[in-house]
This record gives structure tokens, C-alpha cells and sequence, in this order.
């Protein structure tokens, strides 16, 4: 396959919309179904991305790729599980004040630890010599089949959620957001429900970080910062919190306007791209935030398509 | 005794800011139900603010703090009037107001740089006086950040406890609605009490500048401690939050002089709190008051 007409800035482009689309995804699940505002998604995201890179660089596996990539893929994943499960154990019971120190908390505790431990990541300095798990040619080849298996991940990560809103499961975390103490007194465990929620939404967040790793070689702590989160509850936001397509609409319309139309395709001042750009996509995802809660707080498609039809057969 | 005198008089020069921020973040907390991750921006901008009018005008560090102070709360209470009021008559959830902020922070951290640059700044200060307290050796504007933070404390607690605005403040937190009838104006009182707390948080920036430097992640970076001092220490009060403050302050100078990092003793109290909220569980109670 020709892929000569795409050029670098456009696939890497491409796979930061399908990333942050992957974890507005889950967050949908977190805030959207279940009402609980995990402001902790670059933790997760991180987590899944720093494990990935010291067991891939640092360990000394007795099989090579693509083995290799599996299995400290997996074992990241397996990780941000873990961790997913231990801040849903502390925030299950919690308001949403407490969700919010311990969600943010979570993401702070990550970014100290890849600070400290240099001798695993790094710290500041970064840590170098992640790569594909693949060799099939030029790197643009390489780049272009790895936002190819992102997709494809997303894509499966769409069906969950799709299939969790069908399900009694996503049902429960519909009621969980809406009467918590209801729920509970007719018997429902939302402990549990809440419980993996977590476990699920974060291993998959640590899965995109773990590739995004892969796809970016190399890890610095300035990538985990809050901008991860706000990408992806920005998106969410837009798009409409309560539906399964929301973050995938709101996403393409924020990341995909600005890492792809504006920062490949507008002709801005060269001296803009160093710091500019990234402060102007940062301000204006804020004010994104901000005016769409202001004036559409159900976002673009508005609210679920069952409450929708509940409406209008009660007149509503 | 050094072990002893070390963090208590470290910790409570250094991170008197803290304390002073977190009073005003509580202050707002506690009697409009609102956690308001832009006050993180109020810190950063009163940090800013000083240092414009210092480079600026060739003000001293002491005079600053006046304009400063009374800047940080004019925009405080622009946010409030332009932003959280709005939302709140649009009837924005609790949820919603805590990204709606969110939001907010991130347009300020980032707008500002448009306007004071992206280098990292600094205040035009000679080298500050060194005095010694207890035989470790304190700077002038340190120990004036903890003189600031222990008379605006008082202040505050004589002001909500004994002044005729605080009885009204502490009536609106109550019983918006009772309070109505009794004749109080609910917009006069919540105005004032962004201003007060948007005064202590810019307060709280010109100090964190003039001890390192301005950037604009200054006040985020506080975030989390302030938002967890005044959420742990708040169900006991302006003084809880004080007393919470003061042990987290001495608390994390003990762990950075055991420690290597400094950065391990912020992450110790992170566990902490997060602990402390999770065995208090429930009964924090969800306001959604602005």
C-alpha cells in the first residue's frame, strides 16, 4: 500500500486523536454513565506508559519482539488494573470533592515517582529506546501500521462501551450516577460495579499509554502532565458526556482540529510552534470546557437516546 | 532539639503560604460548597501580579502586597460574577461546576502566558535579611509571610465570628433561603467572600514568587496540598484548616530533611490525606452552594 501521500506530522496527528478518543471513551464510562469525575487519567495513561518502558528497556527478556512488546504490554496493563483497583477502593465511597484528591492525587503520586525513581525512568532526563515490535520498512511504514493496530484498539474499546450500555452492568452505572443510595438499597452492590469500573477503564487507559510509549520512543515527565486529562474530558465534554459516540465526536473536533488542521494544514509563523501553539490549544480547550458547560452542558449530541425516548413518551 | 526546631521553624517559613491559601480555598469551600480548581490561578496570578507591579513600577516587595492583594481579589470576583454565577443560575451541577473550573484554570494558566510571556520570572528584590529563629536561619520575607498569615488569620476569624458580615456570611452558608428572608443580600455576601479569598490567595502567590520564582504553574502545583488541607481541616473550621495547615507544613520540612527528595515528602502526604479522607468516608457532605 502507497501511503507516500501522508506525511508525518498527519500520522502522528491521526494517532493522538485515536488515543485521547480511546480514553474519552473510558472516561465516558467513569463520568458519563457513572458520574465519578476521574481527573486522574494522565496517572492511569502514565502508569501503563512508564511500567511498559522499564520492563521493555530495562529488563533483560529471553525472547525478543514482537514477545517482548506482549508481554511488558500486558504486565502495564495488568498494572494500571491493579492501581485502577486500589483508587477505586479509596474513592468508592467518597463524594465527589474526594474523588477529585484522590483522582488527582493518583496522577501527582505518578508523576513524582517517574521523577525520583531515575534509575528506572530516568526522572527529568527521559528514557529512551522504546520501539515498534515490528520492522517492516521505512519508519513511516512502521508509524503508519502501529496508528493502524491504535485503531484498532480504539475501535475494540468502542465496542465494550457500546455493549456496557446495553448491558444490565452499564444499566447499574446509569443508576449509580443518578441514586447511588437507591441503587444501594435495592440491594445492588455499587462497591463492586464502581469497583470495576475502575479496573477496567484504567487497564485500558494504561494499554493507550503503553503504546503511546511505542509510538513516541522515547518517555519524558512532562508528557504526564494534566494536558492528557484535559484532552480527553474536553473531548468527552463537547461531544456529550452521556453517549457512547460523544467522545469520539468531541475529540475529533478539538485534538483532531488542532494537532491535525491547525498545526499541519494553517499557515502560522514558524517561531508559534515551539511554544505558541501548545499554550493557544491548551487556552482554548479551557475555554472549550467552559462554554460547553456554560451553554450546552449535555454537549453536541445532547442527552442519552433512552432518556430521550422517556421524554417524549411522558411528554417531557 | 534541632530535630525538632529544624521542621517546625523551616516548615512554617517556608510554607506559610500554603496555610494562607488554603484558608481562603476553605473559606470559599465552606460557605459556597464550590472546590474551585481555578483558585490554583488566583495563587498564580497574585504571584503575577506582584511581580508586574514590582518590575513594573520598581516597587518595593512590601508595598506590592497591598495591590496585589486587592487585584487577586478583583479578579477573583470577576470569575465569580462572570463564570460561577452564570453556571449556577443555568442550574450546573456540582460535577459539572468542578470541570466548569477545571476548565477555567486552564484557560487562565495558559491565557496568562500570552500576556506576561512564557519565560520563568522573577521578583526585582534585593537579597533578603537573614534572621536567626531558634538558630536556623530565616529570610525577611519568609518571616513575613508567616507574620501575614498569623494577623490575616486572626483577622479572618475575628471578621467571621465577630463582625456583623460574618454573621451574615455564616447565616447565607447556613440557609440561603432563611437567610434571604432575614433581609441579607446573598450576591453583597458572596461577592465579599470571593474577594476575601481571592486576597489570600493572591497574597499566597507574591509570597510563593518572591521565595523562588513566577511561572505559570505555580499555583496548580500547590493545588492538591491547599485542596487537601482545607478539605481534611475544614470540617473543624477556619481553625482546623489553620492547625491542619501548620502540621502539614511542619510535616513535609521533617520529610524533606530525612528524605533525598523533597518530592517523596509531598507524595507521603498525598497517601496521608487520601487515607484520612477515605476512614472519614461518607461523611463529607456534597454541597452544591455558589
Amino acid at each position: 500500500m502507497n501511503i507516500d501521500w501522508l506525511d508525518a506530522f498527519l500520522i502522528s496527528g491521526l494517532f493522538q486523536v485515536a488515543m485521547v478518543t480511546g480514553l474519552a471513551l473510558l472516561l465516558h464510562l467513569q463520568l458519563g454513565l457513572a458520574r465519578i469525575a476521574n481527573f486522574g487519567v494522565v496517572g492511569f495513561w502514565g502508569i501503563g506508559m512508564y511500567v511498559f518502558g522499564v520492563l521493555y528497556v530495562k529488563v533483560d527478556w529471553p525472547f525478543g519482539d514482537p514477545w517482548q512488546f506482549l508481554a511488558s504490554a500486558a504486565i502495564a496493563t495488568f498494572v494500571a488494573g491493579v492501581a485502577g483497583l486500589l483508587i477505586g477502593w479509596l474513592i468508592s465511597d467518597l463524594n465527589t470533592d474526594g474523588v477529585l484528591v484522590g483522582t488527582l492525587g493518583f496522577a501527582t503520586a505518578v508523576q513524582i515517582l517517574a521523577t525520583t525513581e531515575d534509575d528506572f525512568t530516568g526522572g527529568a532526563l527521559g528514557m529512551g529506546g522504546l520501539d515498534f515490535p515490528f520492522d517492516i520498512g521505512r519508519v513511516k511504514d512502521n508509524e503508519f501500521l502501529w496508528l493502524v493496530i491504535m485503531v484498532a484498539v480504539v475501535a475494540a474499546i468502542l465496542l465494550y462501551v457500546w455493549r456496557v450500555h446495553r448491558s444490565p452492568y452499564g444499566r447499574l452505572l446509569i443508576a449509580v450516577g443518578g441514586n447511588e443510595p437507591l441503587v444501594r438499597s435495592l440491594g445492588k452492590s455499587t462497591f463492586r460495579a464502581k469497583l470495576w469500573l475502575f479496573v477496567v477503564g484504567s487497564a485500558g487507559m494504561g494499554l493507550l499509554g503503553a503504546m503511546n510509549g511505542v509510538m513516541v520512543h522515547y518517555l519524558d515527565v512532562g508528557n504526564v502532565g494534566v494536558g492528557v486529562t484535559l484532552a480527553a474530558m474536553v473531548g468527552l465534554v463537547l461531544g456529550g458526556t452521556a453517549r457512547v459516540w460523544g467522545g469520539v465526536v468531541g475529540v475529533i473536533l478539538t485534538v483532531g482540529l488542532f494537532d491535525i488542521v491547525v498545526q499541519s494544514y494553517l499557515p502560522l509563523p514558524e517561531e508559534w510552534y515551539s511554544q505558541a501553539i501548545p499554550v493557544l490549544r491548551e487556552a482554548a480547550f479551557g475555554l472549550t470546557l467552559m462554554l460547553v458547560l456554560l451553554f450546552r452542558p449535555l454537549g453536541l449530541l445532547g442527552d442519552m437516546r433512552r432518556d430521550k425516548l422517556m421524554g417524549r413518551i411522558h411528554g417531557r | 532539639m534541632d530535630f525538632i526546631t529544624q521542621p517546625v521553624v523551616i516548615g512554617l517559613t517556608e510554607h506559610a503560604p500554603l496555610i494562607l491559601a488554603a484558608i481562603g480555598f476553605a473559606l470559599l469551600y465552606k460557605l459556597t460548597g464550590l472546590i474551585n480548581v481555578a483558585y490554583s490561578e488566583t495563587i498564580t496570578l497574585g504571584a503575577y501580579f506582584g511581580m508586574w507591579l514590582n518590575t513594573t513600577y520598581g516597587l518595593d516587595f512590601y508595598t506590592v502586597l497591598i495591590p496585589t492583594g486587592l487585584l487577586a481579589g478583583i479578579l477573583s470576583v470577576v470569575t465569580y460574577l462572570a463564570i460561577f454565577r452564570p453556571a449556577k443560575r443555568r442550574n450546573v451541577g456540582t460535577l459539572e461546576m468542578i470541570i466548569l473550573s477545571f476548565g477555567l484554570s486552564i484557560f487562565l494558566r495558559h491565557g496568562l502566558q500570552f500576556v506576561f510571556g512564557y519565560p520563568v520570572r522573577f521578583y526585582d528584590v534585593p537579597p533578603p535579611d537573614t534572621i536567626m529563629v531558634l538558630d536556623v536561619g530565616v529570610t525577611s520575607f519568609r518571616l513575613l509571610a508567616v507574620i501575614s498569615v498569623a494577623v490575616l488569620s486572626l483577622l479572618l476569624w475575628v471578621f467571621i465570628q465577630r463582625s456583623r458580615y460574618g454573621l451574615q456570611i455564616r447565616a447565607l452558608a447556613n440557609d440561603e433561603d432563611l437567610a434571604q428572608v432575614s433581609g441579607i443580600r446573598p450576591l453583597a455576601v458572596t461577592t465579599l467572600i470571593w474577594f476575601i479569598a481571592g486576597v489570600a490567595g493572591g497574597l499566597a502567590g507574591a509570597f510563593y514568587g518572591v521565595g523562588s520564582n513566577v511561572s505559570p504553574l505555580l499555583g496548580w502545583r500547590q493545588f492538591l496540598l491547599i485542596l487537601m488541607v482545607a478539605l481534611v481541616g475544614g470540617s473543624w473550621g477556619l481553625g482546623g484548616v489553620i492547625l491542619v495547615g501548620v502540621g502539614t507544613a511542619i510535616a513535609l520540612a521533617a520529610m524533606a530533611l530525612q528524605f533525598d527528595q523533597a518530592l517523596y515528602a509531598q507524595l507521603v502526604l498525598i497517601v496521608a490525606f487520601v487515607v484520612v479522607l477515605k476512614v472519614r468516608g461518607t461523611r463529607l457532605t456534597e454541597t452544591a452552594k455558589v
